[in-house]
């Protein structure tokens, strides 16, 4: 199989005054063709400013410190922006949460459509273009009235199918759903799982999503990355991760699901606060906060093992195991 | 009305009027819920957005006027007019859903927490109130208690000041309290100490609460009792195990079948329309029927009562009989 992302050793900062965030640390993925991965992580975990550094979205008070991203044969950390201009939305594309703020408020839907498909095929014909937004409405359920709307007049289910039919306008090989379905209904967003579900084999679509909730990437994905803090925990298929997971963190992630909680009593959620992220503390970035640290996880940090197909970043993860 | 009974609602209504091109039209947030609350129960209200349940919370606050319908709490008639005693008024109290919104930003913790001590002359002066504050601020793990007094909102975290907030209700004691989404901004790994610490102080004071939620899961493991609500009534209500895994209303069935979940599912059961109608073009019948996938003709025609099906179980739908 070959991979189709692949990211290495990632670090990605923020500048803010005079301080130093360390968002992403150190991160290394493999997404092979065909596969969704799941990146699972609290606010502050760092999993949306990966996401916007594989498509080069990032702020301008942000910077690629070091690492490379290898997507679709892209080296695209190196590439100067008008590079990654001609291929974003071609050959890759990523779905925004805020769709209200992600489309133009003043431009109809067909309009904003229609220039992403012409930027990139220059030569496309109208009604090439009129059939392929049909096509594009049909497969994420939208009446047809919807191309000469406004972003206004649509509810917000209705404007998130919009943003992934503009996601998806030249047909991409690979798209980042950044929580995508977090500030929808329950069942609009059981609904638009179910259509990407069908869209991903339609289209052989490779794709990573970007959430906090774990129903989500059950629902939704093959593969299940966990982030602390900026780095990543465990790696590996999904039903591993939720029913065995190897890490404290994922373990105590896991066991604060209301899914696998039966009484009241048992709910235990993690204790402790993030840490300053300008100031890394020395060894296992989660070793305050868990319950099996010892001194060698407060001197030294826990490299990513690898066990098969599952990878995790723990000392303590033969005692995990057990 | 027996004693266990704390709280009861009878036929309340609150419509919002709209007025567009001089057209008068009504937003029937809440269209004519009847139920009750006993003493120390938690009753779950679950619904999706726009379904009113907070409008719900706010009539039963007192902060918005009933278009209609009665309120009894404590065997006392309370709809009719905001105006209240001082007593009642400190018996029933809200949480919000952000602390961040319903805190002074100017004011220190100190100062947000000492006022409804003052108003309701708990304590005799300054110092007295300072250690009431500084007790319910070790009972909810704050330590030392003393460092959080001086502080501001701006400078906790979401979890804390929200765990400040069910203290800053739940220090006058009141025998009823409202929950609005109290834990959906907040991160997994947070949630516990909050949902904790709001049990421990309610089962402690036996106090009444209304845990409202869209989170099935969230609502299933701690309410007592659930009342799903769509579009401003109730369809179901009944034992919230009972509910939530026996479900017999077509839109809890549909809810339930879409909500995430870690587990293997079976099969979905679909909604009709894509789109759900809205409180305004409600037409008659049964308010669900355009989506419901097993709606007969009747549906359409006559509005649906709720029922007792099983024991202690009721429904809103013509699918079952008397």
């Amino acid at each position: 199989m070959n991979p189709i992302l692949e990211i290495m050793n990632l670090t990605v900062r923020y500048k803010i005054k005079n301080k130093e965030i360390h968002a992403v640390e150190d991160i290394s993925l493999l997404v092979n063709k065909e596969e969704f991965v799941g990146i699972v992580g609290e606010s502050g975990s760092g999993k949306s400013t990966m996401a916007h550094a594989i498509v080069r979205l990032l702020p301008p008070n942000a910077y690629i410190k070091n690492g490379r991203v290898n997507l679709l044969g892209y080296d695209l950390i190196n590439m100067s922006d008008e590079e990654v201009m001609k291929v974003r939305w071609k050959d890759f594309s990523i779905v925004f949460q805020k769709s209200m703020s992600a489309l133009s408020p003043v431009h109809r839907i067909d309009d904003q459509m229609m220039e992403a498909i012409k930027l990139h095929n220059p030569q496309i014909s109208q009604q090439e273009i009129e059939s392929r937004l049909d096509k594009l409405l049909q497969m994420v359920n939208l009446p047809k009235r919807v191309l000469k709307s406004y972003p206004h007049e649509l509810s917000g289910g209705m404007m998130q199918r919009v943003m992934i039919a503009l996601a998806l306008v030249n047909f991409p090989k690979f798209v980042i759903f950044d929580e995508a379905t977090t500030a929808l209904d329950v069942v609009t967003q059981g609904q638009i799982i179910e259509e990407v579900r069908q869209l991903v084999k339609e289209l052989s679509l490779t794709g990573m999503v970007i959430t906090h909730d774990i129903g989500v990437v059950n629902e939704l994905c093959d593969k299940i990355a966990v982030m602390y803090a900026g780095k990543l925990v465990e790696y590996g298929p999904k039903s591993d991760i939720i029913h065995n997971p190897y890490h404290p963190y994922t373990k105590a992630l896991i066991s604060s699901l209301p899914d696998f909680i039966k009484e009241r009593g048992e709910f235990a959620g993690i204790p402790g606060n993030l840490p300053d992220l300008s100031q890394l503390p020395k060894g296992c970035i989660f070793a305050p906060r868990c319950p099996l640290a010892d001194e060698k996880c407060f001197e030294q940090v826990p490299s990513l093992l690898r066990n098969d197909d599952r990878q995790v970043a723990c000392f303590k993860v033969k005692e995990v195991k057990t | 009305m027996n004693d266990t009974k704390l709280l009861e609602v009878r036929n309340l209504k609150k419509y919002f009027t709209l007025r567009k091109f001089g057209r008068k039209s009504f937003v029937r947030a809440v269209d004519g819920v009847s139920f009750h609350i006993d003493r120390g129960e938690i009753l779950g209200i679950l619904g999706e957005s726009g379904c009113g349940k907070s409008t719900l919370g706010l009539v039963l606050s007192r902060i918005e006027k009933e278009t209609e319908g009665d309120i009894i709490f404590k065997n006392k008639k309370i709809s009719g007019s905001l105006k209240l005693d001082k007593q009642t008024r400190r018996d029933i109290q809200i949480i919000l859903q952000n602390p961040y919104d319903s805190f002074d930003p100017r004011l220190t913790i100190q100062d947000s927490l000492i006022v409804p001590l003052k108003i309701h002359g708990i304590g005799e002066n300054t110092s007295d109130r300072r250690e009431i504050i500084l007790d319910y601020l070790h009972k909810a793990g704050f330590e030392p208690p003393s460092a959080f007094l001086k502080r501001y909102p701006h400078e906790l975290s979401g979890g804390q000041l929200q765990r400040i907030s069910v203290l800053r209700a739940m220090m006058l004691k009141p025998s009823f309290l409202i929950a609005d989404e109290c834990v959906s901004m907040l991160d997994l790994s947070v949630r516990a100490s909050v949902i904790n610490l709001l049990l421990d102080l309610t089962s402690m004071e036996n106090t009444s609460m209304m845990f409202i939620t869209h989170d099935i899961s969230l609502g299933k493991f701690l309410s007592d009792r659930l009342a799903v609500i769509y579009l401003g009534k109730i369809v179901e209500l009944g034992n919230a195990k009972e509910v939530s895994e026996n479900p017999l209303h077509p839109y809890t069935k549909i809810l339930i079948s879409y909500s995430p979940s870690v587990f293997e599912k079976k099969e979905k059961i679909k909604p009709k329309e894509i789109l759900s109608t809205t409180h305004q073009n409600i037409q008659r019948g049964c308010s669900f029927a355009p989506r419901c996938p097993f709606a007969k003709k009747e549906c359409f025609e006559r509005e649906p009562e709720l029922f007792e099906v099983e024991k202690r179980h009721w429904v809103a739908c013509l699918n079952y009989k008397k």
